[in-house]
C-alpha cells in the first residue's frame, strides 16, 4: 500500500520533471520508436501472413491428403522427381475402388486458358475438372447457383461453376447464371458461383479466379494432353484422428496400383496442409528472427542513449536532489522519481512509435497483405518501452538515490 | 519585541533536542577537518535561538546534524526522545520530513516547479492525502502573504519573496524545529527584516527556532545567543528582553 502510494506520487513528480525536459526527452527517444516500430510490425506481419495463410488456404481441408506425382514443396534435388510416371484417371478410380469408402476420393486436373463472355476477356484462369466430390473434399460452396452433379460429370456436360472474381470481371453485377462462356474454344454454361476464398497467399494460386467444370468434359474439351495429363486425386478422411491411418492406407494401395516393388522408393506423393504449414512456418521463422534481431539493436542502442540522458540528468539535478533529501525524500522515492522519468521518455517513444508502426501497417494493409495493428501487440509495445526505459534508468536513478544530501546541496 | 512567553510551553521546560559532545569530522584524504570537536547543547520547545561565530567556525555544520542531514562523527544526539546516531537513512528522511524544516540562505526551491508545488513537496514525501495537502499548503502559502503568487515560478519572485516560499515550506509539515542558515544573508536589510518578522510571529506561535547568522541585529531577535568558535561552544547567553 504505502509502495504504491509511493509510486503515485513519484509519477507525479516525475511529470513535472518531464515537461520540464521536453525537446531533450524527445530527441533521445529516437532508438526506442524505431525499436518500437519494429516489434510491431514484426508481429504484424507474423500476424498478417499467418491469418491470409488460413485464409488462402481454408479450402484445403486439414482432413484431406491430395495424392500427386510432385510434392508441393520439393526438398533436394528435382531431378530425383521428375522422371515420375503420371497418375491418370485410371488409376485414381482404382484408389477409389480399393479403398471401398474408407476415404472420399476426386481426381482433378487443370490447366490455363483465356475465359471470354461477349467483348469481355480475362486471361491465363485456372480451369480445374473435377467431379462433384469436390464439394465434400473442400470447404468451399456455392455462394449463387448450383455445384456440379454426378449427373454432369457422368454425361459429360459443359457446365461450369466461377470463382468471384471471374463473375466480377466477366459479368460486373449482371446475373452469370445460365450464360454460355468460351473456356478457350469450348463453350460452358454457368450452374454457379463460388462464395470467395480471399485473395492469393503472397503470389500463391488465388482460388477466386479459377473454374471448375466435369473432368469428364475436361478430357474432351482440353484432351487432357492426349491422355499424358496426370491428375492429382484428393482424399478425405472421415475425420483429422482420421488422416494419418488413412495417409498409410493411401500410400500402400497407390504402391500396388503402380505395381512398386518393395525396394523401390515411391513414385508418388502424399502432400497435405500440414506440408504447407511446414513451409510456411520456415518463412514465418525468418521473419521473426529478422524482426527479433532489428528491434534488440535498436532498443539496446535507444537504452544506452535513454541512460546517457538519464544520467545528465541526475548530474544536472544533483542539487535538486539535495533539496528533495532535506525536506524528507527517502532514497527510494529519488529512485521512483527518476526510474518513472526514463520510464515515461521511453514510454513517449513507445508511443510515438505506435504512430508510425501504425501508418507503416496501413501502408503494407493497402500494397502487400491484409495487416492490422492489433490491441495484444499494442499492449507488448507499451509494455516493452515501459520496461526498457527502467532498465536503462536502473543505474543512474540508483546514483541519483545515494548521493549525500548535502553534498547534493553543495553542488553548483 | 512580540513574544509571548508561557501558554504553548510546558510547565519545566520540556527538552526538544539534545547535543552531547558532538564531534564532527571530515575525512579529506590527508587531512581531517574537524568542523565540531565536542559540542554540548539543550534546546528546549519554542526557544529562539541564534547561533553566531566567525566563518568557517562550525555553524553550518551544526545545523546540519540538528536537522538530521548529517549525523555526528561522535557523541550523542536526541531530538525529541529518539537517538538520531542509531537511524537509518529512512527514519533520518522522516525525521526531516515531519520534525524538521529548513530554511537556506540561497533559498534552495526547485526552479521549474510552481511555488504551490514547491510548497506542497514536503507533504507528498510525507504521504498526505490530496485534500488535505491542498489545506495545508494554500494555508502555509498565505501565511507568508504570496496566496497571489501561487501559480509562479521560484524565478519570477523576488529574493525575499523565494525565502517566504521557503519559509512557507519549512512549516508546511508542522516541523518541532524551523532551522535557518543564514535566511537574511542574501537579502537586503529591508526584506531581511521582513524575514524576521516572519520568523518572530512564528515563534510568538509557539514554534521552536534555530537561526545561524552573522549579524548583531539579525541575532537580537532571538531569546538566547550560542557563539561558536572552531567548532566548540564560545558563548552561551540569554538576551536580555527589552
Ligand atoms: N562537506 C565538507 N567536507 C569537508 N569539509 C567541510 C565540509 N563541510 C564543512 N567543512 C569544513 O568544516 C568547517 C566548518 O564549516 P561550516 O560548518 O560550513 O562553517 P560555517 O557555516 O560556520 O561557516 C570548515 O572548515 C569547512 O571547510
Ligand atoms: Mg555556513
Amino acid at each position: 500500500m504505502r509502495l504504491m502510494r509511493d509510486m503515485v506520487d513519484a509519477f507525479r513528480i516525475a511529470l513535472y520533471a518531464m515537461r520540464a525536459n521536453k525537446a531533450r526527452g524527445t530527441l533521445t527517444t529516437l532508438g526506442i520508436i524505431i525499436g518500437i516500430v519494429a516489434v510491431i510490425l514484426t508481429m504484424t506481419a507474423a500476424n498478417g501472413l499467418q491469418n491470409t495463410f488460413r485464409q488462402s488456404f481454408s479450402s484445403v481441408g486439414a482432413d484431406v491428403i491430395y495424392v500427386s506425382r510432385m510434392p508441393w514443396v520439393i526438398q533436394g534435388d528435382f531431378f530425383l522427381y521428375r522422371n515420375r510416371p503420371q497418375i491418370d484417371l485410371k488409376q485414381a478410380d482404382e484408389l477409389e475402388s480399393r479403398l471401398r469408402g474408407r476415404g472420399i476420393v476426386n481426381p482433378t486436373m487443370d490447366t490455363a486458358r483465356d475465359v471470354k463472355y461477349r467483348s469481355e476477356t480475362l486471361s491465363g484462369l485456372r480451369i480445374i475438372g473435377t467431379t462433384d466430390k469436390q464439394s465434400m473434399v473442400s470447404s468451399a460452396q456455392p455462394e449463387t447457383g448450383r455445384f456440379l452433379t454426378e449427373f454432369d460429370v457422368t454425361y459429360k456436360k459443359n457446365v461450369c461453376v466461377i470463382g468471384t472474381d471471374v463473375r466480377d470481371g466477366l459479368f460486373g453485377s449482371a446475373n452469370p447464371l445460365n450464360k454460355s462462356i468460351h473456356i478457350g474454344r469450348a463453350r460452358f454454361r454457368v450452374i454457379g458461383v463460388m462464395e470467395k476464398q480471399g485473395g492469393s497467399f503472397l503470389g500463391g494460386p488465388n482460388f477466386d479466379r479459377q473454374i471448375y467444370i466435369p473432368i469428364t468434359s475436361y478430357v474432351k474439351a482440353y484432351g487432357g494432353h492426349r491422355g499424358r495429363q496426370g491428375v492429382d486425386v484428393a482424399v478425405k478422411a472421415p475425420s483429422r484422428e482420421a488422416l494419418e491411418e488413412l495417409e498409410f492406407e493411401v500410400m500402400g494401395e497407390m504402391r500396388k496400383i503402380r505395381k512398386l516393388r518393395p525396394a523401390e522408393d515411391d513414385n508418388f506423393s502424399i502432400n497435405k496442409l500440414d506440408t504447407l504449414v511446414g513451409a510456411f512456418n520456415n518463412v514465418m521463422g525468418v521473419v521473426l528472427l529478422v524482426g527479433l534481431l532489428v528491434t534488440s539493436i535498436s532498443l539496446f542502442v535507444g537504452g544506452v542513449g535513454v541512460m546517457n540522458i538519464m544520467f545528465v540528468s541526475v548530474t544536472e539535478r544533483t542539487r535538486e536532489i539535495g533539496i528533495r533529501k532535506s525536506i524528507g525524500a527517502k532514497p527510494r522515492s529519488i529512485l521512483f522519481q527518476f526510474l518513472f522519468e526514463s520510464a515515461s521518455i521511453c514510454l513517449l517513444g513507445g508511443v510515438i512509435g505506435i504512430l508510425v508502426a501504425s501508418i507503416l501497417t496501413a501502408v503494407i494493409n493497402k500494397v502487400l497483405m491484409p495487416a492490422s495493428v492489433s490491441f495484444p501487440i499494442l499492449f507488448i509495445a507499451v509494455v516493452v518501452s515501459i520496461a526498457v526505459g527502467v532498465v536503462a534508468g536502473l543505474v543512474p536513478a540508483f546514483r541519483g538515490s545515494r548521493l549525500n544530501p548535502i553534498e547534493a546541496l553543495r553542488y553548483e | 519585541m512580540a513574544h509571548t512567553n508561557g501558554g504553548t510551553i510546558q510547565p519545566e521546560t520540556s527538552s526538544a533536542l539534545a547535543l552531547r559532545d558532538v564531534v564532527k569530522t571530515y575525512d579529506m584524504g590527508t587531512v581531517q577537518v574537524q568542523a565540531l570537536r565536542g559540542v554540548s547543547l539543550d534546546i528546549a520547545r519554542n526557544e529562539y535561538v541564534s547561533i553566531m561565530g566567525p566563518s568557517g567556525s562550525g555553524k553550518s555544520t551544526l545545523m546540519h546534524v540538528i536537522g538530521c542531514l548529517d549525523v555526528p562523527t561522535s557523541g550523542t544526539y536526541t531530538l525529541e526522545g529518539q537517538m538520531v546516531a542509531e537511524m537509518s537513512e529512512n527514519q533520518l528522511a522522516e525525521i526531516r520530513n515531519e520534525q524538521i524544516g529548513f530554511v537556506f540562505q540561497t533559498f534552495n526551491l526547485i526552479p521549474r516547479v510552481s511555488i504551490y508545488q514547491n510548497v506542497e513537496l514536503p507533504l507528498v514525501y510525507a504521504g498526505v492525502s490530496r485534500g488535505e495537502r491542498r489545506r495545508r499548503t494554500t494555508a502555509a502559502i498565505e501565511r507568508v502573504g504570496l496566496a497571489d503568487r501561487i501559480k509562479h515560478k521560484p524565478n519570477e519572485l523576488s529574493g525575499g519573496q523565494r525565502q517566504r516560499v521557503a519559509i512557507a515550506r519549512a512549516l508546511v509539515c508542522n516541523p518541532s524545529i524551523i532551522l535557518a542558515d543564514e535566511p537574511t544573508g542574501n537579502l537586503d536589510s529591508k526584506t531581511g527584516a521582513e524575514i524576521m518578522n516572519i520568523l518572530d510571529g512564528l515563534h510568538a506561535d509557539g514554534q521552536t527556532i534555530i537561526l545561524v547568522t552573522h549579524e548583531d541585529y539579525i541575532a537580537k531577535h532571538a531569546l538566547r545567543t550560542v557563539r561558536l568558535m572552531d567548532g566548540m561552544i564560545e558563548s552561551d547567553l540569554e538576551a536580555v528582553v527589552s
